[in-house]
């Protein structure tokens, strides 16, 4: 699919697709369009040539509801609310059940405690600190339900503790079967999903699809290279492969 | 603790409420029994329905638009309502229709139009929030421009009548002002509460609330529509009543917090208690005549405002 937008082309003729319990890492620059392709996966952008398929589906043809049963987000700057309490954040991600209100609370809390967030569940927002918030936009993951998670930069501003946290919960959503697409700029992040050999990689810049490999792939730290325009020297620690970008000479 | 609060608020209002019929001259025999059933609880009845559906009307528009300034008039309902009444109150017509005075129909076809003209543009789904509130002003300059050219063609009698209406006033009418506004009273309520869940997703923003499911542009179609049905009735019927459906919800939000499921029935019934008061302020206030009740709303409300919000930013 392709996205024009005020005459600047957002995504140029992508194609990409992601295999029921499949984990895809999107890489990229920045600006490079990983967003904007995540937000046509979402419905929330309409491609201006191509079309989103959900299996048999399109993506055009199916209800806000539907969507939510199918695929659930989680965006880069979570709930934009300061005021609401966590449980009550959490709570709104069932919406696309017909359920009672205080099953819908049950769910939350249960979702809540499942990332290790329960104490906080009655603290508004705004009083969060950036992992617990983060946290918080998981259990809305957990809580609605889908089958596919598109989750924007999901350790974006936290410490390293935060950040391999949140990697390793994403990691055991998406061994429980879940198919996630994670956007990222962070590759060395993606060792803690677990699993490196069935990690894949698509690598996007200046809205083209430049490359698609597995995690484990040793051509991988040569296309990042080319991707950010930066040489990628890989080290080995033990089992794991760290990439390290140095200046080109 | 926490959840003893707004019930306890909520009996402790409606208390007050009732008490203040029997403010004012004190009533004996026959004839008091007559103002106070005849007159009095009318009245009373009345403005709590107008000040119940600006209220809750006013948290659904601020909840919509999450924008704790939007009023139940940002989409024009109030400047329509005052253009259509101005033109009966300058042509100097009289009438009626479907038993509601000329005046009352025509301000009520002026509310629904420039509402159904802005919520519809809403409903496209092409337009921003933010458009949609930029929309509401639009037409509610241009009403008011259009209410001001019939003013400046109208001669005096006209004019005092005018701003007589504009203050806003709980007319003494018995129980007909009762049976007109309930059924789009009770309108508003219930729609707006059957909206409730969908209206909290939208404090997490748009975005993520439409991939959590909900239909944003229809959702915003359906709050504009049924709160202003209800507010078109109370403003043709009552004038325009300034400040209870932005102060009202405000208070509540400050006293019980921004869950909509207790906001909207809470800003009801606040809305209700909130305007009974102040009418029977109105009542009482000058030896002798009434004061019009917008001008006792504003009066009282924006003081209670700043005194909360000050207190909630200590805390």
């Amino acid at each position: 699919m392709s996205v024009v937008r005020r005459g600047r082309t957002l995504l140029d003729g992508v194609s990409l697709s992601l295999e029921p319990g499949a984990l895809l890492a999107l890489v990229g620059p920045n600006g490079a369009g990983k967003t904007t392709l995540l937000r046509c996966a979402l419905g929330l952008l309409t491609p201006s040539h191509g079309a989103v398929r959900l299996g048999e589906r399109r993506l055009r043809e199916l209800s806000a509801r539907e969507r939510a049963a199918r695929l659930a987000w989680l965006p880069q700057h979570g709930a934009r609310t300061e005021d609401l309490s966590a449980v009550d954040v959490v709570q709104s991600a069932r919406y696309r059940f017909d359920e009672p209100a205080a099953h819908s609370e049950r769910e939350a809390r249960r979702a809540l405690e499942r990332v290790g967030v329960a104490a906080v569940a009655d603290r508004p927002l705004g009083t969060l600190s950036g992992g617990e918030r983060q946290r918080v936009s998981l259990a809305g993951l957990l809580a609605q339900d889908a089958p596919v998670l598109l989750v924007d930069e999901p350790a974006n501003h936290l410490d390293p503790a935060q950040q391999i946290d949140v990697y390793r919960l994403l990691g055991t959503l998406w061994r429980e079967g879940r198919s996630v697409m994670c956007v990222t700029h962070d590759v060395n992040l993606l060792r803690h999903l677990g699993a490196p050999g069935s990690v894949r990689v698509a690598g996007v810049a200046r809205g083209q699809l430049r490359f698609e490999c597995a995690f484990s792939d040793p051509e991988l730290p040569r296309q990042l290279g080319e991707l950010f325009g930066v040489q990628m020297r890989a080290l080995s620690i033990g089992e794991t492969r760290v990439l390290i970008p140095e200046p080109t000479a | 603790m926490k959840g003893a609060r707004p019930l306890v608020l909520a009996c402790g209002s409606l208390l007050l409420a009732a008490l203040s019929l029997w403010v004012g001259p004190s009533l004996h025999g026959a004839a008091g029994d007559f103002v106070l059933l005849q007159l009095r609880l009318p009245r009373l009845l009345v403005g709590g329905l107008v000040g119940a559906t600006l209220g809750i009307s006013g948290a659904a528009f601020q909840a919509v638009f999450n924008n704790a300034l939007a009023t139940p008039s940002t989409v024009g309902t109030t400047a329509g309502a005052t253009l259509g009444a101005l033109l009966v109150l300058a042509l100097d017509a009289s009438g009626g229709v479907l038993g509601v005075s000329l005046l009352t129909a025509a301000a009520f076809t002026g509310a629904l139009l420039t509402t159904l003209l802005v919520s519809g543009l809403a409903a496209s789904g092409r337009l921003s929030k933010n458009d949609v509130l930029l929309a509401g002003i639009a037409v509610t300059l241009a009403a008011s421009a259009l209410a001001s050219g019939v003013q400046f063609a109208s001669d005096a009698r006209a004019l005092v009548a005018a701003t007589q209406w504009s203050l806003g006033q709980l007319p003494q009418v018995g129980y007909r002002g009762v049976l007109l506004i309930g059924p789009f009273a009770a309108t508003t309520l219930l729609g707006l509460l059957a909206l409730g869940r969908p209206l909290q997703n939208l404090a997490l923003g748009e975005e993520l609330a439409t991939t959590q499911g909900v239909n944003v542009p229809r959702l915003r179609f359906l709050v504009l529509l049924v709160a202003s049905l209800g507010v078109a009735a109370c403003v043709a019927w009552c004038g325009p009543i300034a400040f209870v459906g932005l102060i009202v919800p405000n208070l509540v939000r400050l006293l019980v917090g921004p869950q909509l499921r207790a906001l909207l029935p809470l800003s009801f019934l606040g809305g209700a208690v909130f305007l009974v008061i102040c009418d029977t302020v109105a009542r009482v206030a000058l030896p002798g005549r009434e004061l019009p009740v917008g001008v006792i709303t504003a009066a009282l409300g924006a003081p209670a405002l700043v005194f909360l919000v000050s207190r909630a930013h200590r805390e």
